[in-house]
């Protein structure tokens, strides 16, 4: 991690999201040229439930420096419950990496619907800023 | 707890005898005299090498599983009308019937495969605490009389309060009576007395700065060898090919990079997520003394504070994370 005492350092972020709502949102943000901080590789899957927790642990061992998983709002699921169940998983594994010792604000889950681009765009600022103020992920990061 | 043995050994007997079981699994004499070792019984005959005692630590729910997932392997390229199942005898304590009941609530075999003979249980011993007691000299002789343990090594004889190596998920067990049973043998036992504080050391542990978790956490993962006793000890660990094991995706690496053991260790650990039912199982097996349980109990505590599930306490309450509620609770969700 030579990128550490860089000043102009950037995060690097994945954001695990789901088809229906959250990507479509992105969309919105997008077609109504919202800006947003250029940090967040998006992934599209399916559905929120979709998300293997492996994912996102397996991404904070590659060196990203937060993950962030979005979905439908509980109730609004194409799939109708992916994202209830996904909710319990989420749960647990955000407090279990956090027991841990890795900090909680390298893993964020939220939800945003496919009406609402500014959201979208709210939520990629606020990740990128809490992610900024942890500075870059040390701990789990496979060192090749 | 003589007279335990002896009711496991005319149960398991009788079973065989009558063909209501194809096997009967349970624990006998092992190799060294502070451990008991799994066995299998398929002759009525042999029923006279059962034994219960303090001993008896690993959770054999396991084998169960084991065995007749082998055998419905076995089965496939036989014609269906053909095939035949297994029955299962298995002595069983609190918590190795609530193992069960996670297998059936998983619906990996039906009821009418296992046959359940129940023991009450008083919590076993844990082999790493009487090598503490002895300073790591090999143990020539162990005994319980009552409320001690006396082990003989070569230098000399100690005798041992009961409480100071028993496991320590015995200490804190809320389910040590068979949760379900074909058989019952002997008197429900009194109910373990630290059952109330069995989240202290987690609360303590949470409440410490998170880089002298991570320190915590890195450094009984360090002590991790990858021999995977852990995973193969777990009932709730079954599935046909374990991640550790693919290769397509290779979820983790193989080698000794200590990224690849803390993400095994992690994933391995949230895999059982509202289906450790804390036995203790992992723990005694493990050869290098990873402090498995800070973590697993981790898992239960919030099982228990988020979805109100105890793993396996019944029939009715399925895994936590096979169910959902509308209601769940998400003060975790990030609202900018
Ligand atoms: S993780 Fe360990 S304590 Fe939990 S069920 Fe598996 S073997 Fe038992
Ligand atoms: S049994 Fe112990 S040493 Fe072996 S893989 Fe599990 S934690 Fe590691």
């Amino acid at each position: 991690m030579t990128e550490k005492a860089n000043e102009n350092w950037e995060p690097k972020i994945i954001a695990f999201v789901c088809n229906w709502c959250t990507y479509a949102g992105a969309d919105l943000a997008g077609i109504s040229r919202l800006q947003y901080p250029p940090n967040v590789r998006l992934i599209r899957l399916p559905c929120s439930g979709r998300v293997n927790p492996f994912y996102i642990v397996k991404a904070l061992q590659e060196g990203v420096d937060g993950v962030l998983v979005s979905g439908c709002h509980p109730g609004e699921c194409h799939y109708i419950s992916g994202n209830m169940s996904a909710r319990r998983k989420f749960a647990l594994l955000k407090n279990f990496l956090s027991y841990v010792g890795i900090e909680p604000d390298r893993t964020i889950f939220t939800w945003v619907s496919a009406s609402e681009g500014e959201k979208f765009a709210e939520v990629i600022k606020g990740v990128t800023e809490k992610v900024k103020a942890l500075g870059p992920a040390q701990k789990l990061v496979k060192k090749l | 707890m003589e007279n335990i043995e002896k009711q496991v050994q005319e149960h398991a007997k009788k079973l065989l005898a009558e063909g209501k079981a194809d096997v009967i699994i349970g624990y006998e004499k092992g190799t060294l005299p502070s451990q008991t070792a799994p066995c299998f019984i398929t002759d009525p005959d042999d029923a006279g090498r059962l034994v219960w005692n303090r001993f008896c630590s690993v959770n054999l729910a396991k084998y169960a599983h084991d065995i007749i997932f082998r055998h419905k392997e076995s089965q496939q390229r036989t014609k269906p009308e053909e095939r035949t199942k297994k029955v299962v005898g298995i002595v069983a304590r609190g918590c190795t019937t609530r193992s069960l009941t996670i297998h059936l609530q998983e619906k990996q075999y039906d009821r009418d495969q296992i046959v359940i003979i129940g023991v009450p249980c008083t919590g076993f011993i844990a082999n790493k605490k009487i090598s503490i007691a002895v300073d790591g000299r090999e143990v020539v002789e162990c005994s319980v009389n009552g409320d001690s343990l006396s082990v003989k090594t070569k230098d000399g004889g100690k005798d041992i309060p009961l409480r100071d190596v028993l496991a320590d998920n015995c200490l804190t067990c809320r389910f040590n009576n068979p949760i379900i049973s074909d058989v019952m043998i002997g008197e429900a036992a009194p109910p373990m007395a630290d059952a109330e504080r069995e989240y202290e050391g987690i609360d303590e542990f949470e409440n410490l700065p998170v880089e002298e978790r991570w320190a915590y956490f890195t450094k009984e993962m360090g002590k991790c060898i990858r021999c995977y006793a852990c995973r193969n000890a777990c009932p709730s660990c079954y599935c046909k090919t374990c991640f550790v094991e693919q290769s397509q995706p290779k979820w983790v690496g193989a080698g000794i990079d200590e990224t690849d053991t803390q993400v095994f260790q992690i994933m391995r650990m949230f895999h059982t997520a509202g289906r450790c039912v804390d036995c203790g199982a992992c723990l005694e097996v493990c050869p290098m003394g990873v402090d498995l349980r800070k973590f697993l109990k981790k898992l239960d505590k919030d099982d228990f504070q988020l979805f109100e599930n105890r793993a396996g306490e019944s029939m009715d309450s399925l895994p936590s994370l096979s169910v959902y509620s509308e209601d769940d609770k998400e003060e975790f969700i990030f609202e900018p």
